[in-house]
């Protein structure tokens, strides 16, 4: 049935920062667990049974079978629930709903992947599944965070810092609060670490625009200052994927609330999306 | 041997007729409450409203309730809250079927919802014929007669009905009364045609839908939407009444200590917590943003099935600001030239 939840078990949960936990999580029966294929950029519904339903977008990658991770930010009467589950709990999962990113239509092609705080969360999944299955070219990975206890999946990133260009794939970090953490990141790994913001690590970057696609995520207002440093380099609106975020209730296109769009077209978030194009936001308005 | 397709029902087997209905399920039809008139459960004609103009609710409260038992919970399981029970819908006007064809297009496309497909499946549509009153601008959209979506469709006769048969249950219903009806007659054809003349040239009220998708795109910034968002009260009503609106909320609830379940009810994009998400950003923040998105959202021109606005009047009749869709609709379309 359609609304049903499948019980998942709680593997493990780690503290990535102080208000986001990441859960590892696998359905309880293995028959569910083999079934369950999704996509970077897809999400699934989490189902705490007798007090709601949250959508949150997958973490992992569908290349390591066997698990699924959701990266959690205590924001919420949901999820403040969420953080108090330990291992060994049972939550209720439906899903994956949405597109997802098109990774095989990438294949062979640069990915620029521009995160935003949280916005780490859904990329991250991209960015694992482009290392392990190696068909892309290269990967840059651009991360705005605003402080160092904020990087998200921090030991993750700084693995990537030091060894990522061994495999093609070259991190930039923009922080907004200046920490004794953040200057030995940045003596470390200049010019590659730097304060700022997203859109600074842009500088002195330039791409193959024939083949390349920008991958985006993070809070609203990042998106178009983001969109204007690529459409400035030329990068084709087609080539510009970003995933959004709307108040979801079913997650299969029935309750309505993340309609996006005017008399001309209209677009469910959740069923459409939420990985869009640019060249959709710029047909379907309000979607950015 | 009648042969079912039109068939005529004689003003003096009417009753019968409407008696024989109940043994397909419980029957509902329009009966007049105080100013208004609701569907709601009779048993014998006289209680009935058959020259009613419009329900307060549309039948859709017969299939995405305004609160809805999904599931319920057992050992920290989910069960199927109870199932559905048959029910006859009679009188539902031409409008109305059009949009329960409107929400079939979004509840019954993949992923089928469950519990509206059961409903929809065990439920019986006699349509009747209406005539308009100064709400109605049904005609303009094309929904001001009913080609499928029903089971039988009554027209209103001098002497009697004439009855459209539009589904193989309406076949059957009509079957198992055989006796009641007769062969329709050139006259009768004559009488309907009559009706519907009349009944076309009684509209009072029209929408110009010409290029008005791609005018209402245009006019994203239009100073119109500022000034009926003063205006406006922001309460919902619109939401609630409308044939075609079906935005839900899901939320559990708690019976007693032991018991919970999941919920849906109605929820309005007039409400600020429409498009509020988890961490307190709003994407429509002001009236004027969630005033402009429902008229987005009723006028968006789908090019299989046109708007997702059937012309009933009910937002026009039930707002208590006296805003009127048509006349914003106009309002825009001035403000552009």
């Amino acid at each position: 049935m359609t609304f049903q939840t499948h019980d998942a078990r709680i593997l493990e949960v780690k503290e990535l920062t102080s208000r986001e936990k990441l859960f590892t999580l696998r359905f309880v029966d293995p028959e569910i667990n083999r079934k369950f294929k999704y996509k970077p950029g897809q999400f699934v519904v989490v189902d705490i049974r007798g007090f709601g339903e949250f959508p949150i977008s997958l973490c992992s990658t569908p290349t390591r079978e066997g698990y699924f991770q959701l990266c959690v930010r205590r924001v919420g009467r949901m999820t403040k629930h969420m953080h108090t589950l330990k291992e060994g709990d049972i939550v209720g999962i439906r899903g994956p709903y949405g597109n997802g990113f098109p990774m095989e239509k990438m294949e062979g092609s640069t990915l620029i992947l521009v995160a935003g705080g949280l916005g780490m969360a859904p990329l991250r999944s991209v960015l694992w599944y482009a290392l392990d299955s190696g068909k892309y070219e290269k990967i840059y990975l651009f991360y705005g965070t605003k402080a160092y206890e904020d990087i998200l999946f921090r030991d993750e990133v700084i693995h990537l810092l030091k060894h990522g260009e061994d495999m093609n794939c070259h991190v930039k970090l923009a922080y907004e609060v200046e920490s004794p953490s953040c200057i030995y990141l940045e003596k470390g790994y200049s010019p590659r670490v730097c304060k700022g913001v997203v859109t600074d690590l842009f500088r002195g970057e330039s791409f193959d625009v024939e083949n390349t696609y920008a991958l985006i995520c993070g809070p609203p207002v990042m998106y178009k200052f983001v969109i204007k440093e690529l459409l400035d380099r030329k990068l084709s609106p087609g080539r510009i994927y970003m995933t959004l975020e709307r108040r979801m209730r079913c997650g299969v296109g029935k309750c309505g609330h993340c309609i996006v769009g005017t008399s001309t077209s209209i677009k469910y978030v959740c069923k459409d999306g939420p990985v869009f194009t640019y060249w959709d936001a710029l047909s379907t308005r309000g979607l950015i | 041997m009648i042969v079912l397709r039109y068939v005529k029902l004689p003003q003096e087997n009417f009753e019968e007729f409407f008696n024989s209905l109940k043994r397909w399920g419980k029957l509902y039809a329009p009966v007049k409450k105080g100013d208004i008139y609701s569907f709601q459960n009779v048993e014998t004609l006289s209680e009935i409203a058959l020259d009613y103009t419009r329900t307060m609710l549309p039948p859709k409260k017969f299939f995405v309730r305004p609160k809805d038992e999904m599931l319920k919970l057992k050992e920290g399981h989910w069960e199927e809250a109870n199932g559905t029970e048959p029910i006859v819908l009679f009188g539902v006007h031409s409008c109305d079927i059009h949009g329960l064809e409107i929400l079939d297009k979004v509840y019954l496309s993949d992923p089928v919802d469950p519990y509206y497909k059961k409903r929809r499946e065990n439920s019986i549509i006699i349509g009747i014929s209406c005539m308009p009153d100064e709400y109605c601008f049904c005609k303009s959209l094309g929904t001001d007669f009913a080609m499928h979506g029903f089971d039988l469709f009554l027209h209103e006769l001098p002497d009697g009905w004439l009855v459209r048969v539009g589904s193989v249950k309406g076949h059957e219903i009509a079957w198992g009364s055989e006796e009641l009806f007769e062969n329709v007659t050139e006259e009768d054809f004559h009488h309907f045609r009559e009706f519907e003349e009349k009944r076309t040239n009684s509209f009072k009220r029209s929408l110009n839908k010409e290029g008005l998708a791609d005018i209402l795109d245009l006019a994203f910034d239009s100073p119109v939407w500022k000034k009926y968002e003063r205006i406006c009260l922001g309460c919902g009503n619109c939401n609630m009444v409308c044939p075609t609106c079906r935005c839900y909320e899901v939320c559990d609830l708690w019976i007693n200590a032991y018991e919970a379940v999941r919920v849906r009810r109605y929820d309005s994009c007039f409400m600020e917590t429409h498009g509020l998400v988890a961490g307190g950003h709003n994407f429509r923040p002001t009236r004027l943003d969630r005033f402009r998105h429902r008229y987005y959202c009723k006028n968006y021109f789908d090019p299989e099935s046109g708007f997702n606005c059937v012309g009933c009047g009910r937002c026009d009749e039930f707002c208590p600001a006296k805003i009127e869709h048509v006349k914003v609709l106009d309002k825009v379309r001035e403000g552009l030239q």
